[in-house]
């Protein structure tokens, strides 16, 4: 800190008569050089890895490497993508969110090929799917998964014992096994329970539905599908309870303080869990988790990849590797939320046990079978962009009241626009 | 100063503007106030409704929670360095630029001048984008110099000062001096420093706050975790569904109080500077 | 720098100094700067030169020249790691028929609007009010500047809490006069109205100021000789005070108009941006500026090529209706 100070300081001061030099300058990228250092730079998130399991890292590995790790607020993304174009003070190990993955995977020379540290070794151990989604298309692996968000139906069990409903979890399950009967649900209880509504808004609920799909708005061969059927359906799905007036049409910062009162459901992936939890902590409790209506879907889940500037590649896949070995992965579902990517986690002890927060639930009995039946799809680098427009579609329809059918024809035309820009077919 | 006339015009309608502009400071003063009332409450107090309206006694626990999520002094200080060099370097550059173009009839004067002032126009993020780029050619994305060289093309500074000189630093007193053997740099060092400060006082609050508040070139610029600006850093406490509002609330006003307080003891000879200059001027 | 031209323009003479003002405007001082500057008039100024070298030099290598390489950028795809490729006109093709464009670009027109007048109003009547005040002076300047000094992401922040839709305290205090809660924060209009608010409540104290200076510096004898004519505070106001004011009034326009044309701060910290966010730039983008997309096309999608369009593309926007308001006005005053 004191020594970049007093270099700012200086360079400051040289600024005025340097400038109009610099322009012809090299590049100056400082990570270059040796590849055993001894000192790692990691990046994440708050909540993408458990605190404990990387502090053990920290101590586990001490003798070897000293390891840093930072946790960098606001856009991740963004974040990592400037520091990777600018090329210098890269992190040596780094974590991507499962919703960028794609889009890094055209740049996958950025990133060392894990396959080459021994990533196949330990492969087997991993849901197939998800380390499929950080590959390219030659079989380079550039990300290790993390963790994984099979989705599942949150619900107030309170709330629904007020309303006169089955709150089992098995029995609501089977009540809301579809869509359709999920929404007839949320219409009992909006008229049990004047004020109440079964969704926050409908955005989430096309999330959820295009993710129990096949196939996204983008195919392999690099064609927009996003105006075909499957996208349709999910749209329809999604605008049924806006229809219905069960949705609370929530599109602010006021989701946290609307969690705990007026909210009879939630649909959100197994980290939805820490979410609920820190804004509602009155409501231990009052939750239990169950199957998704329509199926399980994926939402987001992240990874660990080394940039290629790594200052010591084989220290570092051996951190990623212990920090995400089934065992530690498992301690972070219960540490935060984060559902292990490695199946042989789900019958451990750390996972198997009762959630306080959902009444003691098992929460694994839900999340587990969900996990290992999420159906696989392309996700192509555009996918998230070319995503976007629906969702600001949906927004629409909530915020400013625009017929459904409008919102969806622009955002079709919108979506096919990106496509374009981005280069798809 | 200009208390002759209103001295001996004293109308009942004093009594309006004082009403008016009593208003006017409270407007300006409420969210000051209010941010302590959150920032001493805690997130619940704040979701109820009717919200809590009352201060509460739960800043320090706040406070701590501000530490532990972010690099908060870490941050400031990075701010305040940055800040300082800024603005004595637009300080300096800017007065010199600014007496050159205001006594000097040298050839190009008019073109130049004229140049900077149509840049003064152009939004400066046109060039973000190649800002960015040619900062990560020289390796200094991530770190806090590159803050400051965008900062420093500081148009404005060099209108508002040469205006301040023209008007306010009279031929004469830089004749005498010349005849007295002084060059060009010591005129500008003796007699025009000493004589725009009031006018320096003004831009140099102007390019401070500037750079204080700079949001979007730190936000692009500044990767590395470890170096932040406060805007940023303060930004970040900000996000996701999980906001802790008392604690974000704790966090805006511990960003907000340093400058408020700075300004407060340097107000005087700033708002001077902005006003008693122009006076001399005509 | 640019490639010449196949037939140079016969009309113009070529001298070193490139175009001067003198075929423009006439020149009014001095008869000396008529004489063609030679070698040995430039060369006696060295000093200017240097004196102005500084700024000249941050300002081709930090502004000039990286305005101009935005427009090269705006020609190509390219997603800020990858090679360049060059797309021609492709970038500004897609502008033309991208509908968020040209919200982004109503939204900023209307925040702009909705802030600008207000202050510059609101800057106006208080200046005009301090001016005639004899005690308080130094408290009520210093109090009603202090929202300039604050940070703008904590005041963003700070807007974002009291007119949050749920838990603010604008919608606490209409809720105890019987109103229900009003959607500040995902009405399309209200969302701008928000945020022209926010600028309206920081830059109004700032303006304040420049325009007492500027009402400070005229003559206390103009006044009293018109108030020996007779006229009232009305009629001073608007055939002394105002026309004195006009280049000062002028300049807080044009400033305001910098400022509030470039808004991205406030919405980037209310709403949050990310790829996946519907929510960029509020419900229904309603407070997407042009910046803010910008940001997010460049930034976010790493679309580079179309960040640097859509910045250009606005910046030619504006002059256009700059040139257009100006030729208006001058219409206006020979008529």
């Amino acid at each position: 800190m004191d020594l970049s100070r007093r270099g700012f300081l200086q360079a400051a001061a040289l600024t005025a008569a340097a400038s109009g030099l610099t322009v012809a300058c090299g590049n100056g990228s400082g990570s270059a050089g040796t590849k055993n250092g001894k000192n790692l730079t990691m990046w994440y998130w708050g909540g993408a890895l458990s605190d404990k399991v990387v502090a053990e890292a920290r101590t586990h590995f001490s003798k070897q490497v000293k390891l840093t790790v930072a946790s960098i607020g606001g856009d991740f993304k963004q974040k990592l993508t400037t520091t990777l174009a600018a090329g210098t003070s890269v992190p040596d190990i780094t974590g991507i969110k499962g919703e960028d993955i794609a889009s890094f995977l055209p740049n996958a020379n950025r990133f060392l090929d894990l396959n080459d540290l021994g990533f196949k070794k330990v492969s087997s151990q991993y849901l197939e799917w998800k380390t499929k989604l950080a590959q390219t298309e030659d079989g380079k692996q550039i990300g290790f998964p993390i963790d994984i968000g099979p989705t599942a139906l949150f619900y107030r069990a309170d709330l629904f014992d007020k309303a006169g409903l089955p709150t089992d979890p098995d029995k609501v399950a089977a009540q809301a096994g579809t869509w359709d009967e999920y929404f007839a649900l949320g219409t009992e209880l909006g008229k049990k329970l004047p004020g109440t509504y079964l969704i926050n808004n409908i955005s989430s609920v096309f999330n959820i539905a295009v993710g129990q799909g096949t196939e996204r708005f983008i195919d392999r061969d690099n064609r927009f599908i996003g105006d075909q059927d499957h996208i349709r359906q999910a749209w329809n799905t999604a605008v049924r309870p806006y229809t219905l007036g069960i949705d609370a049409k929530i599109n602010d910062n006021t989701w946290n303080a609307a969690i705990g009162k007026n909210l009879t459901t939630e649909l959100g992936a197994a980290w939805h869990a820490l979410d609920i939890e820190q804004a509602a902590p009155k409501t231990k409790g009052d939750w239990r988790v169950c199957a998704t209506p329509g199926g399980p879907a994926n939402q987001g889940g992240s990874y660990l990849a080394l940039p290629k500037q790594c200052r010591n590649p084989e220290e570092a896949f051996k951190i990623i590797s212990w920090i995400l070995s089934p065992e530690n992965d498992a301690r972070g579902f219960a540490d935060a939320a984060i559902f292990p990517a490695a199946p042989a986690a789900y019958s451990m002890p750390a996972m198997t046990g009762g959630d306080p927060f959902f009444g003691g639930q098992k929460v694994i009995e839900v999340f587990g079978p969900a996990a290992k039946s999420i159906p696989a799809a392309y996700e192509a680098p555009a996918d998230a962009a070319v995503m976007a427009p629906f969702m600001t579609g949906l927004t629409s329809i909530e915020a400013k009241g625009v017929k459904p059918d409008d919102a969806w024809k622009d955002a079709v035309a919108q979506a096919k626009q990106i496509a374009r820009r981005q280069g798809v077919k | 100063m200009t208390a002759v006339v209103t001295r001996r015009s004293r109308r009942p309608k004093g009594l309006t503007a004082h009403i008016v502009l009593v208003l006017a400071v409270l407007i300006s003063v409420f969210p000051f106030l209010w941010t302590i009332v959150m920032a001493t409450n805690t997130t619940e107090d704040i979701y109820k409704s009717p919200p809590k309206l009352t201060f509460g006694s739960h800043l320090l626990e706040n406070i701590r929670h501000v530490l532990d999520t972010i690099d908060f002094f870490g941050s400031m200080l990075n701010t305040v360095v940055v800040a300082s060099v800024t603005t004595v370097l637009v300080l300096f550059v800017d007065s010199l630029a600014a007496f050159a173009f205001a006594k000097f009839d040298f050839p190009g004067r008019r073109v130049l001048f004229a140049t900077l002032l149509g840049f003064m126009m152009l939004p400066l993020q046109l060039a973000v984008l190649p800002q960015f780029i040619l900062m990560s050619d020289i390796g200094w994305v991530g770190s806090l110099k590159a803050l400051v060289p965008p900062a420093l093309a500081n148009a404005f500074g060099i209108f508002w000062l040469r205006q301040y000189i023209e008007n306010g630093v009279p031929d004469e007193l830089l004749d005498a001096a010349r005849i007295d053997g002084a060059g060009f740099f010591r005129q500008y060092w003796n007699i025009v420093l000493p004589m725009i400060k009031p006018a320096l006082s003004f831009l140099a609050i102007y390019a401070f706050v500037g750079a204080w508040n700079d949001y979007i070139w730190p936000l692009v610029v500044l990767t590395d975790p470890g170096h932040l600006t406060l805007q940023v850093a303060l930004a970040q406490l900000h996000v996701g569904h999980t906001t802790d509002y008392s604690m974000v609330m704790a966090g805006v006003l511990m960003a907000s109080v340093p400058l408020v307080v700075v300004f407060t003891i340097f107000a005087r000879g700033f708002i001077a500077g902005a006003t008693e200059g122009a006076v001399q001027g005509s | 720098m640019t490639s010449p031209p196949v037939t140079g323009p016969a009309a113009v003479p070529q001298h070193p100094g490139g175009p001067g003002p003198a075929r423009f405007r006439p020149r009014r001082t001095p008869p000396a700067g008529a004489v063609r500057p030679t070698r040995r008039r430039v060369l006696s100024y060295w000093r200017q030169y240097l004196a102005i070298s500084p700024f000249f030099l941050i300002f081709i290598g930090f502004s000039f020249f990286p305005v101009f390489y935005s427009l090269y950028l705006a020609f190509q795809r390219w997603d800020g790691m990858g090679t360049m490729q060059f797309v021609g006109l492709d970038q500004f093709r897609f502008l033309w028929s991208d509908p968020v464009f040209w919200l982004s670009i109503r939204n900023t027109l209307v925040i702009w609007v909705l802030s600008t007048v207000p202050t510059l109003f609101g800057a106006l009547v208080l200046a005009t009010l301090l001016h005639s005040v004899r005690r308080f002076k130094g408290f009520y300047r210093i109090a009603l500047y202090v929202p300039n000094v604050t940070s703008i992401v904590a005041v963003s922040i700070f807007f974002g809490a009291v007119f949050s839709n749920n838990f603010g305290l604008v919608n606490a205090i209409l809720g105890v006069v019987g109103i229900s809660p009003v959607p500040w924060l995902s009405n399309p209009w209200l969302i701008k109205l928000v945020i022209a608010l926010l600028m309206t409540w920081m830059w109004t104290g700032y303006n304040m100021i420049i325009y007492l200076a500027g009402l400070q510096a005229i003559p206390t004898q103009i006044y009293e000789a018109a108030k020996l004519d007779g006229a009232g505070p009305i009629r001073t106001f608007f055939q002394i005070t105002m026309p004195i004011m006009r280049p000062i009034v002028l300049f807080t326009v044009v400033i305001s108009t910098i400022n509030g044309l470039q808004s991205f701060s406030e919405p980037q910290v209310l709403f949050g941006s990310n790829a996946a966010n519907p929510n960029l730039g509020g419900p229904g983008q309603a407070g997407l500026t042009t910046l803010l997309y910008f940001y997010q096309s460049a930034f976010v999608n790493n679309d580079y090529g179309y960040g640097a369009a859509i910045v250009w593309a606005f910046f030619v926007l504006i002059l256009v209706m700059v040139v257009i308001n100006w030729r208006v006005v001058q219409r206006g005053r020979k008529s």
